[in-house]
C-alpha cells in the first residue's frame, strides 16, 4: 500500500545517500504531490469506498468479541456474535417475552426439582457431530465448571447433576425446586464434545463450532468477524441473507457516522443525541428497547456504615428529594421509564400497580429530615462512576443538586469503572452510589441483590430475606408473584435505595431489515431475521 | 561503527528491564482485574477459581518472579481477557499500526519539510504567514477532534472516504491524516527554524557569491545541513506518534496495537498491558538509534567509534 503512495519512495530509498535523496525529492516533488491528489481524487470519488457484497448484514458493534464461545463471558457483543454460531438449549423470545424452544424441543418439570429435556432430533453441528444428550451433558460438565465458565457459576449454582436418559433425553436435577429453571437453560449453550476435546476452551473460542444459522469463516482480530449461512441450519433460518459481518466499533461518533453511510446496517448502542438524525434518515431507523438496568442510589443501612441513612425517614427523605421525571426528560430527553417505587418491572412476575415512585416533593423531604434529627440537613459522600452507564456523571450531579435543595448535602466523588466495580464487590459503594443493575429477566435474580448475604447488599433485613428466599423456590407462578409483590411494598417501605428509573438501549438499522427485536440485556438474534432486497 | 552499535544495543537491555519491572508495578497498582472481568454477580468460588487460574492469588513478588522468568523468553504470559498468548495479541496487530505510523511519517514529511522550506525562504511574506497560521492550527487541535471532524466531513458529508477499518487503501487516508496533522506542523515548524539558521550561515553566502543555482542552495545545501536537528525531533515524535495511535485507531476502528492497549488498560489486562509496552519501547529505542546513526550519514564530520 505505501508504496503506491508518492510519498513512500524517498523514504524507502533507505540505505541512498542523503544528498541524492534530497535531490530525488527536490526534482520530482512537486509532481508527485499533484500526483497524490490525482491519484486521491480517482480513487476516492471515482468508486464507492463502502461497496458491500449483496446479502449481507453488516452489525457494528463496540468491541471484536473476546471469545466466541457463548458461555466464555457475559459481555453482549461476545454472546450476539458467538450466538449466532452456538446455540443454548431454549432462548428468551424478546417479542413476547416467553420461553421457546431452541435445541430442547420440549421441556418438562417431571418432579420439583427435575426438569426433562426431550432434545431436537437430527440435528447436528456444522462439523458433523450429532446434537445429541451427550453433547448436552459435555455442554452442562463446562457450564457447572466455575474454572471453566466462572461468569456463569451463579446460574450454574441450583444445578445438582445432570444425566443422559437416551439418546435425546436428558434429565436435570437441581438441589431445590427452582422456578428460574428455563431460564436457567437458556444460559446453557451446546458444544460438540468432540470437537470440544480437540481443541480446548480457548480454541473454542478463536473456531467456534455450533448448530445455529451461521457458521465462522474468517476472524480478522479488531477488525471483523465473517460468518456464512449454515446452509444445514435446522430451522428456517433467516431470510434474504447469506452472510453476517461484525464489526468492532469503539467510537459512538463513527458507529453511528458507518450506520448513515450505508457501511453498517445494524449499530448498537446509537447515543440519544444522535436517534434523530438517525431517524431523518429515509432508509435508516432506531430500534429502542427498555433495559434490564434499573438506576437507583444505594442507600447503604448496614451497620458497618455509620451515617444518617440508617433512618428510614432520612432514605424516604431522599426519594423525595429527587425529581425523577427532570431526569428522564432533560438527560434522557424522555427515553427512560419510571420505576413506580420498586425495582421489578411491569412486565416482571412480582410487579405492584398499586405501588407509585415516591413523589417529588422537597418539602416533605424536609419534614423528614427534621422529623429524623436533622433540621439542617445533612452531610453525605455520594461515589458513582465516570464511564460506566450513559451520562453517569450528568446523572449525579443533577441528583447531587436536587438533594441540596432539600438540605442533603453531597460530597461527590467520581469513580473510574473498574474501581466502582470493586467497591461494589467490597460493599464499599457506601453510604449512598449511583449504580445501574441488570440482572437476568427473573424476580428471583433482581431481588436476591437486596438480601442480606448477597455480596453487594447494603441492606440486612429479616423480613425481606425470608420473602426473597420463598420467592427463590416457590413453582407456583401465582403464590410466586405475590409473594414478589409483598417484598416489592416491603422494600418501597424500607427504601433500601432511591428508586430512579430504567433505561433504554438504542439500535440503529436499515429499513430493510426485518424481525430484529432486541432484548433488554443487549441481547438479539438472527435466526428469524429478513433482509429486504 | 558496529562496535558502537553493539554497546548501544546492549545499554537497551537495561532500559528494557526498567520498563518492565515498571509496568509491572504499575498496572499491579491499578487494582485487581477480576472485579472486571466477571459480572458483579459471579460466586466467590468463581472469582477465586478466575484468580487462581491466572495467578492472581499469589503474593506480589512471586507473579513478578513468574513473570520476569518468562518474559526473558519473549513469553509475557495468557491475556485475561482473550485468553490467548499477550505478546502474540500484541504482534498480530503489529503490521496495522506499522502500516498507519508509515503512512503518516510519509505525510508528515512529505508535506511538513516542503512547508517548513517554503516559509522560511518567503519570509515575512504571504506563504509565510499561510504557513505558520496552518501550523498553528496543527499542533492546536487534537487528534480525537480532529479525527471526528474529518469522518463527518469526508464520510458523512462528502461519502468520499469509509468513517474506518482496514482493508483498502482509502481506510488509511482518514487516520493517517489526522495523526499526520500534529506531526507536519511541528515538523514544519523545526524545519522553518533551523533553515532560518542556515541561511545566515557564511557557506551559503559563498553559494550564492560562486553563483550556484538558488533551489540547489536551499534544497541542497541549506537543507542537508538543516535537517539533522529536524532528525532529532522525528526520533523523539515517534513517542507521540505511538501515543496518537491509541486514540486515532480507536475512533477509527484501526485494528491496531493501540486499540488493544487501550482496551487492556480499561479491562486492567496486565499481560497485554505489559508486551505493549515493552514493544513500543523497544521500537522507541530503535527508531532513535536509527536516528543517531543517520546523524553519520548527514553530516560527515560525525563518527562514531
Amino acid at each position: 500500500m505505501l508504496a503506491q503512495s508518492p510519498f513512500a519512495e524517498p523514504l524507502a530509498a533507505g540505505p541512498r545517500p542523503p544528498v541524492a535523496l534530497i535531490c530525488r525529492f527536490r526534482r520530482s516533488c512537486a509532481r508527485r504531490v499533484a500526483g497524490l491528489f490525482v491519484l486521491v481524487a480517482m480513487g476516492l470519488v471515482g468508486q464507492p469506498a463502502l461497496a458491500q457484497a449483496p446479502r449481507t448484514l453488516t452489525i457494528a458493534q463496540g468491541f471484536d468479541p473476546q471469545t466466541l464461545w457463548p458461555n466464555g463471558t457475559t459481555a453482549s457483543d461476545n454472546l450476539n456474535a458467538g450466538g449466532a454460531i452456538v446455540e443454548a438449549l431454549l432462548w428468551s423470545n424478546p417479542a413476547d417475552g416467553k420461553i421457546q424452544p431452541m435445541l430442547a424441543q420440549t421441556w418438562e418439570r417431571t418432579s420439583p426439582t427435575t426438569m426433562k429435556l426431550s432434545l431436537r432430533p437430527n440435528v447436528a453441528f456444522t462439523n458433523g457431530e450429532a446434537m445429541n444428550a451427550d453433547a448436552v451433558v459435555h455442554s452442562f460438565t463446562v457450564f457447572l465448571d466455575p474454572r471453566q465458565a466462572p461468569a456463569y457459576a451463579n446460574y450454574a449454582a441450583a444445578i445438582d447433576r445432570v444425566e443422559k436418559v437416551d439418546d435425546l433425553t436428558v434429565n436435570v436435577h437441581t438441589k431445590f425446586p427452582y422456578p428460574a429453571f428455563e431460564l436457567m437453560l437458556t444460559q446453557v449453550y451446546v458444544t460438540p464434545p468432540a470437537y470440544w476435546a480437540s481443541v480446548g476452551l480457548q480454541g473454542f473460542g478463536q473456531k467456534p463450532v455450533g448448530t445455529g444459522p451461521f457458521k465462522l469463516t474468517e476472524w480478522v482480530k479488531d477488525n471483523r468477524v465473517v460468518m456464512d449461512r449454515n446452509r444445514a441450519y435446522w430451522g428456517k433460518g433467516p431470510t434474504g441473507l447469506d452472510r453476517v459481518v461484525w464489526r468492532p466499533v469503539p467510537d459512538d461518533t463513527a458507529r453511528v457516522a458507518g450506520l448513515t453511510t450505508g457501511e453498517y446496517d445494524i449499530a448498537t448502542n446509537v447515543p440519544i443525541s444522535s436517534i434523530a438524525d438517525v431517524n431523518a434518515q429515509r432508509d435508516r431507523r432506531v430500534i429502542e428497547t427498555p433495559s434490564y438496568r434499573i438506576f437507583q442510589l444505594i442507600l447503604s443501612s448496614l451497620e458497618e456504615h455509620p451515617s444518617p441513612l440508617h433512618d428510614k425517614r432520612v432514605r424516604q427523605a431522599v426519594n423525595h428529594a429527587i425529581d425523577k421525571k427532570a431526569i428522564i426528560d432533560n438527560l434522557f430527553e424522555g427515553r427512560a421509564f419510571a420505576l413506580n417505587g420498586q425495582l421489578l418491572r411491569q412486565s416482571q412476575l412480582g410487579y405492584d400497580p398499586s405501588l407509585k415512585d415516591y413523589p417529588f416533593d422537597v418539602n416533605k423531604a424536609k419534614a423528614l429530615l427534621a422529623e429524623a434529627g436533622h433540621p439542617n440537613g445533612i452531610e453525605i459522600t455520594f461515589k458513582f462512576p465516570t464511564g460506566r452507564y450513559a451520562q453517569d456523571r450528568e446523572v449525579s450531579e443533577a441528583i447531587a443538586g436536587m438533594l441540596a435543595k432539600a438540605g442533603i448535602r453531597t460530597r461527590l466523588v467520581s469513580l473510574e469503572p473498574g474501581e466502582f466495580l470493586r467497591q461494589l464487590r467490597n460493599r464499599e459503594l457506601q453510604p449512598m452510589a449511583y449504580i445501574g443493575l441488570a440482572p437476568l429477566d427473573d424476580p428471583d435474580f433482581q431481588l436476591a441483590q437486596y438480601r442480606s448475604n448477597w455480596r453487594y447488599a447494603y441492606i440486612r433485613n429479616a423480613e425481606l430475606d425470608a420473602l426473597i428466599d420463598a420467592g427463590a423456590r416457590e413453582i407456583d407462578v401465582a403464590k410466586r408473584g405475590e409473594i414478589y409483590r409483598q417484598a416489592g411494598r416491603l422494600m418501597h417501605d424500607l427504601a433500601p435505595v432511591a428508586f430512579l428509573f430504567g433505561g433504554f438501549d438504542f439500535y440503529g438499522v436499515t429499513r430493510k431489515l426485518e424481525g430484529f427485536t432486541p432484548r433488554g440485556d443487549q441481547r438479539f438474534f438472527l435466526h428469524d431475521v429478513t433482509l429486504k432486497p | 561503527m558496529a562496535s558502537y552499535i553493539l554497546r548501544r544495543l546492549l545499554l537497551t537491555l537495561p532500559v528494557l528491564a526498567g520498563i518492565v519491572v515498571i509496568t509491572f508495578l504499575l498496572t499491579r497498582l491499578s487494582g485487581d482485574p477480576t472485579d472486571l472481568l466477571l459480572p458483579p454477580n459471579a460466586t466467590d468460588e468463581a472469582r477465586a477459581a478466575f484468580r487462581s487460574v491466572n495467578g492472581l492469588d499469589r503474593p506480589l513478588w512471586e507473579q513478578f518472579v513468574a513473570f520476569a522468568i518468562r518474559a526473558a523468553t519473549g513469553d509475557f504470559g495468557t491475556s485475561l481477557r482473550f485468553e490467548q498468548p499477550a505478546m502474540q495479541l500484541v504482534l498480530d496487530r503489529l503490521p496495522a499500526t506499522a502500516e498507519l505510523a508509515a503512512a503518516t511519517m510519509a505525510i508528515a514529511l512529505g508535506i511538513g519539510i516542503p512547508a517548513g522550506v517554503i516559509a522560511a525562504t518567503q519570509r515575512g511574506k504571504a506563504a509565510d504567514g499561510l504557513i505558520r497560521a496552518v501550523m498553528l492550527l496543527g499542533q492546536a487541535i487534537p487528534s480525537f477532534f480532529l479525527g471526528v471532524l474529518g469522518i463527518i466531513v469526508f464520510a458523512v458529508w462528502l461519502r468520499w472516504l469509509p468513517t474506518g477499518g482496514r482493508g483498502d487503501w482509502a481506510q488509511l487516508v482518514l487516520p493517517a491524516t489526522t495523526l499526520a496533522f500534529n506531526l507536519v506542523a511541528l515538523i514544519a515548524r523545526v524545519t522553518r527554524s533551523c533553515m532560518l539558521d542556515v541561511l545566515k550561515q557564511d557557506y551559503v553566502r559563498t553559494a550564492r557569491a560562486k553563483g550556484v543555482w538558488e533551489r540547489r542552495v536551499i534544497w541542497l545545501h541549506a537543507l542537508r545541513n538543516a535537517f539533522i536537528p529536524v532528525l532529532t525531533v522525528i526520533g523523539l515524535q515517534v513517542g507521540l506518534l505511538l501515543g496518537g495511535v491509541v486514540v486515532t485507531e480507536t475512533i477509527f476502528s484501526w485494528p491496531g496495537v493501540g486499540r488493544l492497549a487501550i482496551q487492556a488498560i480499561y479491562a486492567r489486562d496486565f499481560p497485554v498491558v505489559q508486551a505493549v509496552v515493552f514493544v513500543f519501547a523497544v521500537i522507541f529505542v530503535m527508531v532513535n538509534l536509527v536516528v543517531d546513526l543517520l546523524y553519520a550519514l548527514l553530516d560527515p564530520r560525525i563518527g562514531y567509534k
